[in-house]
């Protein structure tokens, strides 16, 4: 029962806004509006509800003395410090100076010295992986290797070369592979959703 | 007395030393080439094709006199670096078209970024700051809202006055310069506003992990133009800043990057080898010698 309810309630929510996308009428416009409204407040309900999970989770940690307790504090007390700047008494928020500079001076350089760090990491990763799965590996290095030379920054005429074949990899291969990857997700997406809808699935039972 | 006390320098100590001696290198090698990479000759990373740079280019260009543009800043912190330049030279370009900009955000991290290139614009002096629609929260949720009303109650100025004039939502704006991240890409943009408004022209600059996700809209024409690679993003610079009397600013030089690329082609093939030499050098499963 609770089951055909829940399903009840997602199939009149999305033939709503797909009717709204397609016919022009107010008093549709209105409902599907206020259906993205409730969605808007789910949304801002599940970010404060994940802080608040987050923080509770790390604070049993350093209480229990369990896991990485440098981490849990160098987290809370970074949570602190940019709830302290952006929600302080006279504070303008996320346009605040002591936010700014926290966003520039800190998060910003941290956050791409860790994406900077991939290119050490996936080289090391490689190295590993040639010593567990060599075919796939080899096949991935071999991908990535072509890849970088087609991508090299080289000028004249073998530059241009060069950057035609990366353009061809890009468009022809690459694309088609995603394509192919977005549109089966797709399929798996609406199929299972459709038999959770209708209940197909015998195991719920 | 005996002293229980390590030696500072250890055999083991050396050894990892040794270990990290290479990266360290690569390293040095990186901060020195990124120095002197100005004055390379025959290394060129700006793309030699031009036509997505002309497409944007045009895309501007056609705006009408006076034109509301909004920049939707959702942009991750780890890979706005890669598009920071380009981002940058974007604004300059529409601000030296006469357009008007308001920017918005649905990611906090977009908001973060969007607020810092806001006063890093206020601080230049240089060109006005775009008007300030902050955050919508929702995600997606948010973006589909903001079709009908996307100015905050409390924005003040003549550009949120002049997007009340004309309905208050995303409608009112004469073309939107998508910053994409992993969150809210330009995809999020076409599946939720380009198909409530179509005539709307929607651009794009996004990070290279997002080009093969985003390629097939542009062929359709749902986005107007899309820069999405570093080397597309070289090379709009290089164009814009070739008719300006600014300075883009820092950018990437080939040097450190072909230093980098030959490190990372080094590195496998030296993997790749090792492992080989290996497998040559094990006796085979069953046992025998081959003859």
């Amino acid at each position: 029962m609770r089951r055909a309810i829940l399903a009840a309630i997602v199939l009149v929510t999305g033939l709503l806004v797909l009717l709204d996308l397609m016919v022009v009428n107010p008093s549709l416009d209105d409902a599907a509006g206020a259906v993205n409204e409730l969605l808007v407040l789910l949304a801002a309900a599940a970010a404060v509800g994940g802080g608040v999970t987050l923080v509770a989770f790390h604070a049993r940690n350093l209480a229990a003395r369990d896991g990485d307790s440098s981490g849990s504090i160098v987290l809370l007390v970074g949570m602190a410090a940019i709830l302290l700047a952006g929600l302080r008494p006279g504070s303008s928020g996320s346009s605040d100076p002591a936010v700014l500079w926290l966003v520039a001076a800190l998060l910003a350089p941290i956050a791409a010295s860790v994406f900077a760090l991939l290119f050490v990491f996936l080289l090391r990763a490689f190295r590993r992986g040639f010593a567990l799965r060599v075919r796939e590996t080899s096949l991935m290095a071999g991908a990535a290797a072509l890849v970088m030379v087609l991508l090299l920054p080289i000028g004249g005429q073998a530059g241009d070369w060069l950057a035609s074949g990366a353009g061809w990899m890009r468009d022809v291969p690459l694309a088609g592979v995603f394509r192919g990857l977005l549109i089966g997700i797709g399929i798996l997406v609406a199929v299972s959703a459709a038999r959770s809808l209708l209940a197909l699935d015998g195991d719920d039972e | 007395m005996t002293s229980s006390q390590q030696p500072l320098v250890t055999a083991e100590r050396l050894a990892s030393l040794r270990r990290a001696a290479p990266v360290l290198l690569l390293l040095l090698v990186l901060v020195a080439a990124s120095l002197v990479s100005a004055g390379t000759h025959g290394l060129r990373l700006a793309s030699p094709d031009r036509s997505r740079v002309d497409q944007l280019r045009l895309a501007i260009g056609n705006l009408p006199d006076d034109a509301l543009v909004l920049i939707a800043c959702d942009a991750d912190l780890g890979t706005y670096p890669e598009i920071r330049a380009t981002t940058r030279v974007a604004i300059d370009d529409l601000a030296a078209h006469q357009a008007r900009l308001a920017i918005v955000s649905f990611t906090p991290e977009g908001r973060a970024i969007a607020a810092a290139e806001r006063d890093r614009i206020s601080r230049g002096g240089r060109v006005e700051p775009p008007a300030d629609l902050g955050f919508v929260a929702g995600a997606e949720a948010g973006l589909v809202r903001s079709v009908a009303s996307i100015v905050p109650a409390a924005a003040e100025g003549t550009i949120a006055d002049a997007i009340r004039q004309r309905g208050g939502g995303i409608g009112a704006f004469d073309m939107v310069l998508i910053v994409s991240g992993s969150d809210i890409s330009a995809r999020s943009w076409v599946e939720q506003v380009g198909s409530r408004l179509p005539d709307l022209p929607l651009i794009s600059i996004a990070p290279t992990f997002l080009a093969p996700e985003l390629e097939p809209y542009l062929r359709t024409g749902q986005l107007t133009a899309l820069l999405a690679t570093l080397r597309e993003g070289i090379a709009y610079t290089a164009a814009v800043s070739a008719g300006s009397p600014s300075s883009p600013g820092p950018t990437p030089g080939p040097l450190p990057m072909l230093i980098g690329m030959l490190a990372a082609i080094g590195a496998l093939a030296e993997a790749a080898f090792r492992r080989l030499v290996r497998r040559r050098g094990r006796p085979p499963r069953n046992g025998r010698l081959p003859s």
